[in-house]
């Protein structure tokens, strides 16, 4: 117990594991516990042995996987989302970054959207861009794009002036002393903002797919609560929360293969 | 290294100095006050005065990079073989204390990091700055190390690194910021001995900036010394033994009297100003 207030302390991966699992393992008997107990009345929280037979319904029912296909779509948007939020949030994070002009001018019209209420948006976008994937996909964009910008900014700005120097000094252009010595060094924090906005993204999906979707993990969730099917919206929900998660974990891991002098600095 | 590039001959002519910066109380700090100084062939001019005195304000002046968004300088100019300089030239390389390496590149892609600027890809062809790397990495003892990156290194190796990045560029001016300044003691005398090592294999003008009194006897073939708040010229004479110098020289009645010189200089024109180091 004299070890348990340590941050430094290093815990075994096997240890840091065995407790994760433990942890959601109590979770699972805490839930069974309260639904089959009849403690909380299956209509307020379905069993999770009835969130498994929801999902092994979804999954395969009829010789169609509707999981599959809606997991698919709502892959699909995302990823279109994410590719127009890299190809165009970091050059602008990355300019306004570079030039303290630009910033003064970007900035009071971006950062004031990360705390705006987004979802607020979406009448508007649906005014603006109709019902169809377009929609959705600039809602996701603009989701995380505000996130995105202002972080890949900040990670131009922490770089320290001494390799702006130093590369000035060589006789680099200040193009060059941004393009060949700020940005390469920015980049392990340009990757965390890609993986936030990848996880920011996740969290409006259902949002994004809630109108007019006719197939989609989002929909999916929304048909299920039409028809008071809790154990479907629960088995939707934890796949988008599993499908978040990979997406995270798998970003983070190349993140740390490209960038493995990051943590070595 | 080759000792076949004829040293380059360049002057720098300071004349008359001044660097002002606000003053957080309002006004402003005069911080170098009317400098005026010649370089005028080859040779280890040590720029020696307390810490804070203003020696980085005036190197970087030399180099013609400034950090902030201030004018440098306040007044007065700076002129490399006559032609008054304004901003970066590349007729002269910094090496700083805190060593700029890239800890994304290893050993050998810091020292030819030059080589990916259009300046120097256009003068040198790869097939030659590929060459002069490799030559460079085996004269500062880096050559078994080059796939290494940074933080694989130990202090004195990246500012081996950092000293190999500026001379593959073969400068006519080689600025120093207290390069050896963050190293151990022993560290230091090595890196000392290397620098002396490859100054004789290719001489060129060197500013060194030093607050350490030893450092700028062991090194320099001229020493000026500066006082502070603001900086003036306090005292500047050569040395004429021979480099490397022994500890036997440091001891002798020359050093000594050499030593006494600066240390009295600089109690006159600032004391209790800030600290010069005497390494024994
Ligand atoms: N950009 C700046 N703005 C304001 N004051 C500065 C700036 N740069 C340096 N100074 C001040 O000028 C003085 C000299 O600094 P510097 O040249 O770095 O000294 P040294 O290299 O001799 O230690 C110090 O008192 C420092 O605080
Ligand atoms: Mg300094």
């Amino acid at each position: 117990m004299s070890e348990f207030w340590n941050p430094y302390l290093p815990l075994a991966p096997g240890r840091r594991r065995a407790l994760g699992i433990g942890a959601v393992v109590a979770v699972l008997l805490l839930w069974s516990l309260l639904a089959g107990s009849g403690l909380v009345s299956p209509v307020r929280l379905p069993a999770p042995w009835d969130v498994l037979s929801a999902f092994s319904y979804l999954a395969w029912h009829e010789g169609e996987s509707m999981l599959f296909i809606a997991t698919l779509w709502s892959v699909g948007r995302l990823a279109v989302a994410g590719v127009l939020v890299i190809l165009i949030g970091i050059p602008i994070g990355i300019t306004m970054g570079a030039a303290p002009k630009l910033n003064a001018v970007l900035s009071p019209l971006i950062d004031p959207f990360r705390s705006a209420p987004v979802v607020a948006l979406l009448p508007i976008l649906v005014m603006w861009l109709g019902i169809g994937e377009e929609m959705k996909v600039a809602f996701l964009f603009i989701g995380a794009v505000v996130y995105l910008i202002p972080m890949v900014r900040d990670a131009i700005q922490a770089v320290p002036q001494s390799y702006w120097i130093g590369a000035r000094d060589l006789g680099a252009t200040p193009w060059e002393c941004i393009t060949k010595a700020v940005v390469p060094m920015a980049m392990p924090r340009i990757a965390d903002a890609v993986i936030v906005a990848f996880s920011v993204m996740w969290t409006y999906i259902t949002v994004a797919e809630y109108v007019n979707a006719r197939v989609g993990l989002g929909q999916l969730i929304q048909n299920a609560r039409r028809f008071s099917a809790w154990d479907q919206v629960f088995a939707g929900i934890i796949v988008i929360i599993a499908l978040a998660l990979v997406t995270y974990q798998g970003m983070n891991w190349a993140k740390r293969r490209l960038y493995p002098w990051e943590t070595q600095q | 290294m080759s000792a076949t590039s004829s040293p380059a001959a360049v002057s720098i002519a300071i004349k008359d100095i001044v660097q002002e910066y606000p003053a957080p109380s309002g006004g402003v700090t005069r911080v170098v006050d009317g400098i005026s100084l010649n370089f005028e062939r080859p040779g280890i001019n040590m720029l020696l005065g307390p810490s804070g005195c203003g020696k980085s304000t005036i190197l970087h002046m030399l180099g013609g990079v400034r950090p902030m968004g201030t004018k440098t300088p306040t007044s007065g100019s700076i002129l490399i073989d006559g032609v008054e300089c304004h901003g970066a030239h590349d007729d002269s390389v910094m090496v700083f204390q805190r060593y700029a390496n890239r800890p994304d590149l290893t050993v050998f892609e810091n020292v030819a990091f030059p080589f990916r600027l259009k300046l120097w890809r256009e003068k040198i062809a790869e097939k030659e700055w590929r060459q002069r790397v490799a030559e460079m990495l085996k004269a500062v003892g880096l050559a078994d190390k080059q796939q290494l990156r940074p933080a694989q290194l130990s202090g004195g190796q990246n500012q081996r690194v950092a000293l190999a990045r500026a001379l593959v560029l073969r400068p006519r001016i080689l600025l120093m910021d207290e390069p050896f300044g963050a190293l151990d003691a022993q560290t230091r005398e090595e890196m000392q001995r290397l620098l002396i090592d490859l100054y004789k294999a290719a001489p060129c003008l060197v500013v060194f900036v030093t607050h350490d009194v030893t450092e700028a006897l062991m090194l320099g073939d001229r020493v000026i010394v500066l006082s502070t708040q603001p900086a003036r010229i306090a005292d500047d004479f050569t040395i004429d033994a021979p480099r490397p110098r022994s500890t036997e020289w440091q001891r002798s009645a020359e050093a000594i009297r050499f030593e006494e010189r600066i240390l009295s200089q600089l109690h006159k024109s600032s004391a209790g100003k800030g600290a010069v180091r005497v390494t024994i």
